[in-house]
């Protein structure tokens, strides 16, 4: 049956690459876990302000496409600076584990609403340059498809090399994996706190801007990929980067196949029952490297 | 009662008919104006949603985003037993209180495995899980259509004269009766060894296991009455809006109910109710810039966890203290 095998290398290709966006946007939240054991509800509406910066640079400014990833990566670490120091540092101070993720959830209803009021709720036409469809036989795909896997495979591949090689990757690690002792060894942690969150946000900036030509681009399309991106850091195991990668591409492909078969308004319900039958089964993830707390 | 110091001079029972008088005069001092009698209503059901989350997060130290479920199950279960089983509106709330506190028992199977941001995310999923199901079970919910026409609660007879719930200032002291009731059980309950209980869970679970605390069960009972009380405000909700549709019960709804918790005052019986109350009245008078509710729950939790840690409660307090100097 070729006509079979052509829907599952067509859809495997379309789960891949929701996967790589899902996964760009879940290594940041692995990555502020790992380093300080918490959540930033809000990086789903970094993901959409990126999207809409990269919108607004190509619009008003008349700039390329490409470089509005770049624009996006701004601007989402600008807004990881900025929450980093309005919400994250000023309560470590005060230690407390919940507070830090329920001021994020606040800031996050801010920044949808304080969206929504800007920008409105009809959906914005994101058009990428990168739109001719590549066809082999019966599998097509468009180049902006393509863009995204490059892009997003050789953002995390040199996220990758960083904290593999260099001296800052390997003091994050280390902060990970036993913050007190790190800070005993003269890293200076609130610098790399504020450097993690601020590269995990530019991710999401990214991840947005990526985003846009492939969904819609309104000032929820963050939340609806934020939502999987929870289910896929834990499914993947917390701070764990292969975890999340494997997770990630695991999710695009359950959704691209939920799609076809079941159709595409059951992909929540999908995804979450298997996050919550996960948490039952082995709620330490997929890879379970470091002891949990939370479980 | 100790949170104000007030009132600690006065018998309670005579606190309660105060409460009751202000109850009864509300709607008559509002009776001008038929759209803030509604919200009177939305207030009382908002206080039981409010109070209810705060049994589980501020009084257990359950993390629980997934509230608006319970509320959800209430409301579903309640319409669909008077539409299509053709319960009367008494039985199909009640029921479908007991419902939603089944599933609420059955979220804390995940709660009592789970801790901190595991447990906020698990019951977020479970919020969206319930979510979707209301939007894709068609053949019984409608789906996103919703379900239209509900009829007001069947009317009692007390003392020979029948009482209809049809307008919204009956329906507010039905509401508002069961809110009350519910305030006396609850700080009953949480006076009790009981709330002792769960408090020491909620500050150190190793050290109430040792002191032979069955914290496991001591969440699932958290959570059950907790998700009980919230299906019972649930039960109200769709009569009172007349039409039911699945958004009313979106995971940013858990949001606000949490924004209530923590915006008046987490862990006590008072801070709830002046969160329900501030945070439902701010965005009605705010409405004239345009439907800011969400952004109005949005700073309003940002600034209160970032400047005033105890909520609006505990800032007065604070306040006071200055002021007074009072011991």
């Amino acid at each position: 049956m070729p006509d079979i095998l052509n829907l599952t290398i067509q859809q495997t290709i379309n789960g891949v690459v929701m996967g790589c966006l899902y996964v760009m946007v879940a290594l940041g939240l692995t990555l502020i876990y790992g380093v300080m054991n918490q959540i930033n509800f809000a990086h789903a509406d970094f993901v959409t302000l990126g999207g809409f910066a990269a919108y607004f640079f190509v619009q008003w400014v008349g700039g390329a496409y490409l470089l509005s990833i770049v624009v996006a990566l701004f601007a989402g670490a600008l807004l990881g600076y900025l929450i980093n120091l309005t919400i994250f540092a000023p309560l470590r101070e005060r230690g407390d584990e919940l507070r830090p993720l329920i001021a994020t959830i606040g800031v996050s209803i801010l920044l949808e609403n304080g969206s929504l009021l800007a920008f409105g709720p009809v959906p914005y036409q994101f058009n990428s340059p990168y739109d001719e469809t590549i066809r082999f036989g019966k599998i097509f795909f468009t180049s902006q498809s393509l863009l995204v896997v490059i892009v997003a495979s050789s953002t995390i591949a040199g996220l990758y090399l960083f904290m593999k090689y260099t001296f800052t990757g390997k003091a994050l690690r280390a902060i990970s994996q036993d913050r007190e002792t790190a800070g005993l060894m003269g890293i200076n942690q609130k610098f790399l706190i504020m450097l993690t969150i601020v590269i995990a946000s530019a991710m999401a900036g990214m991840a947005g801007a990526m985003l846009g030509p492939i969904l819609v681009l309104t000032p929820f399309a963050g939340a609806s990929v934020i939502v999987k991106s929870f289910a896929i850091v834990i499914i993947g195991g917390f701070g764990n980067m292969a975890g999340t990668i494997i997770a990630g591409l695991l999710v695009g492909l359950i959704e691209a196949f939920t799609t076809q078969y079941l159709g595409s308004g059951v992909i929540d319900l999908v995804v979450f029952a298997l996050l919550l039958v996960m948490l039952l089964v082995k709620p330490t993830g997929l890879v379970a490297e470091k002891k949990e707390e939370n479980v | 009662m100790s949170e104000l110091r007030l009132l600690k001079k006065i018998p309670t029972w005579v606190q309660y008919l105060l409460v009751a008088g202000v109850i009864w005069v509300l709607p008559i001092l509002l009776s001008g104006s038929a759209y803030w009698k509604g919200i009177l209503v939305v207030i009382a059901m908002n206080i039981m949603l409010a109070m209810s989350l705060n049994l589980i997060l501020g009084y257990t130290g359950q993390l629980n985003l997934g509230h608006s479920a319970f509320f959800g199950v209430g409301a579903y279960a309640t319409t669909l037993l008077i539409k299509k089983a053709g319960f009367t509106f008494w039985v199909a709330a009640l029921s479908g209180s007991f419902l939603a506190g089944a599933v609420g028992i059955f979220l804390a199977f995940f709660a009592t495995r789970l801790k901190g941001h595991y447990l906020a995310i698990a019951s977020m999923a479970f919020a969206i899980i319930l979510h979707q199901i209301l939007l894709n079970w068609d053949s019984m919910t409608s789906g996103p259509l919703g379900i239209y026409g509900i009829p007001a609660p069947t009317p009692i007879h007390l003392l020979g004269t029948e009482i209809k719930f049809n307008n919204n200032v009956n329906l507010f002291y039905l509401v508002a009766t069961v809110t009350m009731i519910t305030y006396i059980i609850l700080g009953n309950l949480l006076r009790s060894p009981i709330g002792d209980t769960l408090r020491a869970i909620r500050d150190d679970e190793v050290s109430a296991a040792s002191l032979g605390i069955n914290a496991k069960l001591w969440k699932i009972f958290a959570f059950g009455i907790g998700a009980f009380i919230a299906g019972l405000a649930g039960s109200f909700y769709p009569s009172f809006v007349g039409t039911l549709v699945p958004d009313a019960f979106a995971v940013v709804e858990s949001f606000t109910y949490l924004a209530m918790v923590i915006v008046g005052g987490m862990g006590t019986m008072f801070g709830p109710i002046i969160g329900a109350v501030v945070l439902t009245i701010l965005p009605e008078l705010l409405r004239s810039l345009g439907d800011a509710r969400l952004l109005v729950y949005g700073i309003s939790l940002t600034l209160v966890v970032l400047f005033m840690p105890g909520g609006i409660l505990q800032a007065f307090q604070t306040i006071r203290d200055k002021l007074f100097k009072s011991h």
